[in-house]
């Protein structure tokens, strides 16, 4: 009530005020780059600085003009080196999310059932990587997996191969490298979401007779889902568009979307198509997730 | 033994050496590091019991109920359900259902599919699931909610989903976790007589955990107190009301007033006991095994008090005191009195008149007696 007098009514409340901070972030720092990198998309590329024409101009007459340029996106439907990148992409993506989930879900049930100091312990370690630079660890992989590296050599003093495996700069390389990378990414929300998970569910299941199996697929799985989904989506949409594993990692072939973007800009200093396969990105990967979203709030409002 | 039992009550299955128990505990103990939960307990429980243990938290009640559904080990001892041994028998094979105090109803599934869990685990055709679960349903009085998940029924009607699950197999044993701690005075109070009605219908063996005595005392044919991890004492509800073995049991189970006295006289058929805490000499209507000299408790029930303004005619157990609070609980009374030995008591007496001419009040001088058989005396 005495919040609704005088001058304090124009004023945000507390909630209006909690509620901006992150969504002013969100608008300087995502939603108005994005329509920057949107309007570069409908620009058309030029020799200049920046190498590109503005879409809207006065000219002598003083009528101002637009010129929207939508012959970028067709440009990446005609060459198909941008379609094969993104299948590509989403390929390794989809890979890489699901050995992310295989390895990750036995390590976060073993860590959500073991004791609480152990759990301490265990969790520190899985975070303890972010704690040196993410291109540190990655040059390291260069380390191991190189034709004479820490691995190769080590499989040859045992005797176990007589010739070096190459596996840089090929795509196993860039699963190892995402893979070791984005774990972390997948075991906190599915540690989460398993560590919650109430013991009696399983103490009842066992007592109307689920052996350990059938109780873990019964219960403990349908019940994680929440936190399956949150961990392949963390570790699905940066993959889709990582440059640095890849570039580092990968070799001719690996063909990422990432790459790609980043030739556009900085080799064939072509910001407007550049910009259209950042946008072409966005939406492919939004859309899917607006549609999880979705079905989840569906499911919420019918429990 | 009678033919056959009207209801379980009725039988008294323990008085009869010659019955097989169908739970037999023996010198089972479970111990965290130094902590004794339970402390070598010996019990045998009977087919068609209904059979509460009863204590404080930490008394051990809930861990020797989870050691008969096999989620904890006992460190020491055995117990055999239906003549077997269950040391080595998981909790999925055993043939117990429990009934989880937090209900632990699955809350990805529907009512009709956590009904039918332990159903569909035994292979059981899904025609045969549902029509069992209808069944069921219809016994909870839930039939038309067998489609809802489980956050979306009320308090009452998760445990009746709890009961039916727990029911679905059949089970020859059913284990239930304070099955009424979460439910409103008046709720509690009809699903007590409806799991009375079930277990007499069904003929299964109860074992019910409970901190609440009243509860106890109206469902069970026998109750274990608990306290420390061993058994004070193991009885009918009666007998653990009227006969307790022990201090803590006649405190444990409703109000009592405790006085501490000295035998003075111990004969075949009374015993006297001087209490300077009572302010008298108490006179007890039947022998005792003490010593003369012995320092034992006399407990005495508020309800078998009488307080009145003139000295009733009897020669024992009365003395003077001075009413410090009257408490009018609609069906009886609650009067605090000071006795003139300085000893505050409580006593309860019924509301028999609706209107009462000549109430004793606050500061009242009364005469405060008893029968010589309304006490109990207890070791010390």
């Amino acid at each position: 009530m005495s919040g609704s007098t005088g001058i304090s009514r124009f004023l945000p409340s507390g909630k209006t005020l909690v509620i901006a901070i992150p969504v002013i972030w969100l608008l300087v720092f995502f939603l108005i780059p994005f329509a920057v990198v949107f309007k570069l998309s409908l620009s058309e590329a030029a020799i200049a600085r920046p190498p590109y024409l503005p879409i809207m101009e006065w000219d002598e007459e003083g009528i101002l003009t637009f010129a929207l340029n939508i012959s970028n996106y067709f440009y990446l439907l005609e060459d198909d080196l941008y379609l094969s990148a993104y299948l590509q992409s989403m390929r390794i993506a989809f890979i890489s999310t699901a050995l992310c989930l295989l390895i990750a879900y036995p390590m976060s049930l073993a860590i959500a059932r073991a004791t609480p100091a152990k759990r301490n312990l265990l969790l520190m370690l899985v975070i303890l990587p972010f704690w040196t630079s993410f291109l540190l660890r990655v040059y390291a992989w260069i380390g191991i997996l190189k034709t004479n590296g820490l691995l190769n050599n080590s499989l040859m003093w045992l005797g176990l191969i007589d010739q070096p495996l190459a596996i840089m700069q090929t795509d196993i390389a860039v699963y190892i490298g995402v893979v070791y990378t984005y774990l972390p990414f997948m075991i906190l929300p599915l540690y989460t979401s398993l560590v919650k998970q109430d013991g009696a569910l399983l103490e009842a299941a066992a007592d109307l007779g689920a052996r350990p199996v059938a109780a873990f697929f019964s219960v403990t799985f349908p019940l994680s889902f929440p936190g399956m989904a949150a961990g392949c989506l963390l570790v699905f949409i940066p993959v889709v568009g990582e440059f640095v594993i890849p570039a580092l990692l990968g070799g001719p072939d690996t063909l990422m979307i990432g790459k790609v973007l980043w030739s556009e800009f900085f080799s064939n200093r072509d910001w407007p198509v550049a910009s259209a396969v950042a946008t072409v990105m966005l939406v492919v990967l939004v859309v899917p997730i607006m549609l999880l979203r979705l079905a989840q709030q569906a499911d919420e409002v019918q429990a | 033994m009678t033919d056959k039992a009207i209801s379980p009550f009725d039988s008294q299955p323990w008085k009869d050496p010659s019955n097989e128990p169908f739970i037999r505990i023996r010198g089972i103990s479970r111990h965290y590091g130094a902590v004794k939960a339970v402390d070598s307990v010996d019990l045998d429980i009977y087919k068609g019991e209904l059979f509460c243990l009863l204590g404080g938290s930490g008394s051990g009640k809930t861990t020797l109920l989870r050691m008969l559904c096999g989620f904890e080990t006992p460190t020491s001892g055995v117990i055999e359900i239906d003549g077997q041994d269950m040391s080595d028998v998981p909790p999925y094979k055993r043939p117990v259902n429990m009934m989880f105090q937090s209900y632990a109803l699955f809350p990805h599934m529907t009512v009709a599919k956590n009904i039918g869990y332990g159903l569909a685990r035994e292979g059981m055709p899904k025609a045969q699931i549902n029509d069992r679960v209808d069944e069921l349903l219809t016994m909870v009085q839930l039939s038309n909610l067998g489609s809802r998940k489980p956050n979306q029924l009320s308090g009452g009607q998760r445990q009746r989903v709890a009961l039916a699950r727990a029911l679905a197999k059949k089970p020859k044993l059913l284990l239930l976790d304070e099955p009424l701690g979460a439910l409103d005075k008046k709720l509690r109070e009809e699903t007590q007589f409806e799991l009375m009605k079930l277990q007499d219908e069904l003929g299964v063996t109860f074992v019910v955990v409970t901190h609440d005595q009243e509860e106890a005392m109206t469902l069970a044919s026998r109750v274990a107190v608990m306290d420390g991890g061993k058994l004070v004492q193991v009885a009918t509800p009666r007998d653990v009301y009227e006969y307790p073995n022990s201090r803590f049991v006649a405190d444990f189970i409703g109000g009592v007033n405790l006085f501490e006295g000295r035998v003075t006289a111990d004969e075949e058929n009374h015993m006297k006991l001087d209490s300077p805490e009572a302010g008298l000499e108490i006179h007890v209507g039947h022998g005792v095994s003490c010593s003369s000299g012995q320092r034992m408790w006399y407990g005495l029930r508020p309800e078998k008090i009488r307080l009145a303004k003139e000295r009733p005619d009897q020669p024992h157990n009365v003395v003077e005191g001075t009413v410090e609070e009257v408490a009018y609980m609609g069906s009886l009374s609650v009067y605090r009195v000071n006795l003139d030995s300085g000893k505050q008591i409580k006593v309860t007496m019924p509301n028999l008149d609706r209107a009462n001419d000549n109430p004793i009040l606050w500061d009242q001088r009364v005469f405060v007696s008893w029968g010589s058989s309304a006490g109990v005396v207890l070791p010390l």
